[in-house]
């Protein structure tokens, strides 16, 4: 009988194939993004994680801030007293403290701003992830810079360089030049702390510091945030609710882009009943001729729904092949303009991702056969005698 | 095959109309038909004097409005629709004007077909019916490879494949040429010889002329039976 009913939807090969690359765009669009909300939490979990560290003391204002620091290097106007470094590194639990100052610099000419971050060796040590090209090293004076592979390809240096930044006419030796590591530290300029401070006008200032725990248990972590909580002008964000953030921030666009795909799924949902309701009118006396010399209402009924099963079924694994094969092109498309995105790859294909979509589509595919199966079970046999059909 | 006492088919009474805008149609009146096994039967009648109603009642197709039909013992009207579909699909061959083939499938294929629905496939049987019906050699055709006889003699095996009590045919030769109605009313004559049940409506003179007990039809009524 699957005989029967494969080769009855390749009766009409481009109706039946129109309906599949409809479904297959559907179900890739589904997979993708079932995988990409798993594929993202974990990147994300696995960025904070990699930095080593449990909390962020950051001047008073949102988490999102906090977090964006953490990750994105983003400015604010405010900025925290490097005293709360000190009582921060004095606090029996924690084991670094990393100050950052990070600030802006609008390059009009060029249209598009640089970041400025400026790190101390307790910092570089919480970037463990760095790896230079070879002949780069670590700062080496107060005016040497470390540049993202981005931001040394846009500036066209190399370690042993000189960059002049004309923003703050200072001079510049470039230590080193990072590898991509496809990290917002790509586009950065990282020079030392002191320096930043210096060339920004906020000597003393900080914008954000990350603190490592001796012990990273969570009763640990609440104590400790409890603490430093108390230091004036500051707050702390856990790596918890900056994970929380980034995930709040990503739901939106996800339904976003779900209300996409439940759309998607509809017109395919439509299309799938459309050919198969063209294929129980076009094929109106054979239907009839195969009530009339034996099949049974339910059995005409089940090969009908089975038609629409097998094209809604193909359709899923076609999307999913889709989405495994150029799901990765469409991340190198998207990433750019995801809020935060992290570093490691977000699309790779999860069986569990696979699995729903192809369970969606194939529910779908089913309502979608059901009116057509049921005109076709209530065809009577007599009509295959009839001429005129 | 032996002829057997209980006929085949008794119809008493039977009468089958249906609405046709505000009026009723009376498409078959009062018939009293019984067919012996073993015999060859041609309904024969103007078009609209109700062969093809008469032939769609006596296969199970569809049930009277009033009356009783018995097809192999069983009264129809108390059959549930499953347990008629089960009927035609073991006790009657069909043979359409049309032909009725399946265009997907090949000729092997639409003669296996009613064996499939009836779960009892047999590839030697399908072969057997080829070659009695001389259509072997085009055994993986498919039907828009084939003339209209080559076709008619494809349906033919296809009604016999699950062993029927009774063969009805719609104007078997109604869509072939002369030459090509001969050799499909030769068949069917060999199939009877062999003690198939048939019944026919027909147009065709020869083909009517061939069977044991003609029955003319006129506005639903039996007129003559010859």
């Amino acid at each position: 009988m699957i005989k029967i009913i494969l080769k009855n939807l390749w009766r009409r090969p481009i109706r039946t194939g129109l309906t599949l690359v409809g479904l297959s765009l559907s179900a890739a669009l589904m997979t993708c993004l079932l995988s990409f909300g798993q594929a993202y939490e974990s990147a994300i979990r696995t960025d904070l994680d990699r930095m080593g560290m449990q909390m962020m003391l950051v001047p008073l204002g949102c988490p999102y801030d906090g977090a964006a620091r953490a990750l994105k290097g983003r400015t604010l106007d405010s900025s925290l007293p490097e005293s709360a470094l000190i009582i921060a590194q004095k606090d029996p639990a924690v084991s670094l403290a990393a100050p950052v100052y990070t600030a802006a610099i609008p390059r009009k000419g060029e249209k598009r701003t640089d970041m400025w971050v400026g790190l101390d060796d307790a910092t570089i040590k919480m970037h463990s992830w760095w790896k230079f090209t070879p002949g780069s090293h670590g700062f080496d004076g107060p005016n040497s810079v470390i540049l993202g592979s981005e931001a040394a390809a846009t500036e066209l240096r190399k370690p042993g360089d000189r960059l002049y930044s004309p923003e703050t006419n200072r001079d510049f030796m470039v230590a080193g030049v990072l590898e991509r590591s496809g990290t917002s530290d790509d586009s950065l300029f990282f020079i030392p702390l002191k320096t930043a401070q210096q060339m920004f006008g906020e000597p003393g200032r900080l914008t954000a510091i990350s603190i490592r725990l001796k012990d990273p248990s969570p009763p640990e972590i609440a104590a400790t945030a409890a603490r430093l909580q108390k230091i004036p002008g500051a707050q702390v964000t856990t790596l918890t609710e900056m994970l929380g953030v980034f995930l709040n921030l990503i739901a939106s666009a996800k339904t976003l882009v779900m209300a996409i795909t439940v759309v998607a799924l509809v017109v395919s949902l439509f299309s799938v009943f459309n050919t198969i309701m063209a294929n129980v009118i076009e094929r109106t006396r054979e239907l009839a001729v195969m009530r009339a010399i034996g099949m049974s209402k339910l059995g005409l009924f089940n090969a009908m729904l089975m038609e629409s099963v097998v094209v809604s079924v193909s359709g899923a694994l076609c999307g999913i092949l889709l989405a495994a094969t150029g799901g990765g092109w469409m991340e190198r498309a998207v990433h750019p303009y995801l809020p935060l995105a992290p570093s490691e790859g977000l699309q790779s294909v999860t069986l569990n991702a696979a699995l729903s979509a192809t369970t969606m589509i194939m529910l779908a595919g089913i309502c979608a056969g059901l009116y057509p199966a049921w005109v076709a079970s209530r065809l009577h046999p007599s009509a295959a005698l009839r001429l005129d059909i | 095959m032996q002829p057997s006492d209980q006929p085949v088919v008794q119809a008493n009474k039977l009468v089958k109309s249906y609405p046709r805008g505000s009026e009723i149609v009376h498409a078959v009146v009062d018939i009293d038909v019984e067919i012996q096994q073993g015999e060859y039967v041609a309904i024969v009648g103007a078009s609209g004097s109700g062969k093809t109603t008469l032939l769609q009642l006596l296969g199970g197709m569809d049930r009277p409005t009033s009356g009783t039909i018995s097809i192999a013992g069983k009264e129809i009207s108390k059959l549930s629709d499953r347990e008629l579909t089960r009927l035609r699909r073991e006790q009657l061959g069909f043979v359409f004007q049309h032909f009725g083939l399946l265009s997907t499938l090949t000729v092997a294929e639409n003669v296996a077909l009613p064996a499939i629905l009836n779960h009892k496939p047999n590839h030697s049987r399908v072969d057997e019916l080829l070659e009695r019906t001389g259509i072997i050699h085009r055994r993986n055709h498919r039907p828009s490879e084939l003339s209209g006889g080559e076709m008619q003699r494809v349906a033919i095996a296809r009604a016999l494949i699950n062993e029927p009590k009774l063969l009805l045919a719609d104007e078997p030769t109604g869509n072939l040429d002369s030459a090509t109605s001969e050799r499909i009313l030769e068949l069917i004559g060999e199939l009877n010889k062999d003690g198939l049940t048939i019944v026919v409506v027909t147009h065709n003179e020869k083909l009517a002329q061939c069977a044991h007990r003609i029955i003319q039809l006129s506005d639903g009524r039996i007129v003559n039976t010859a």
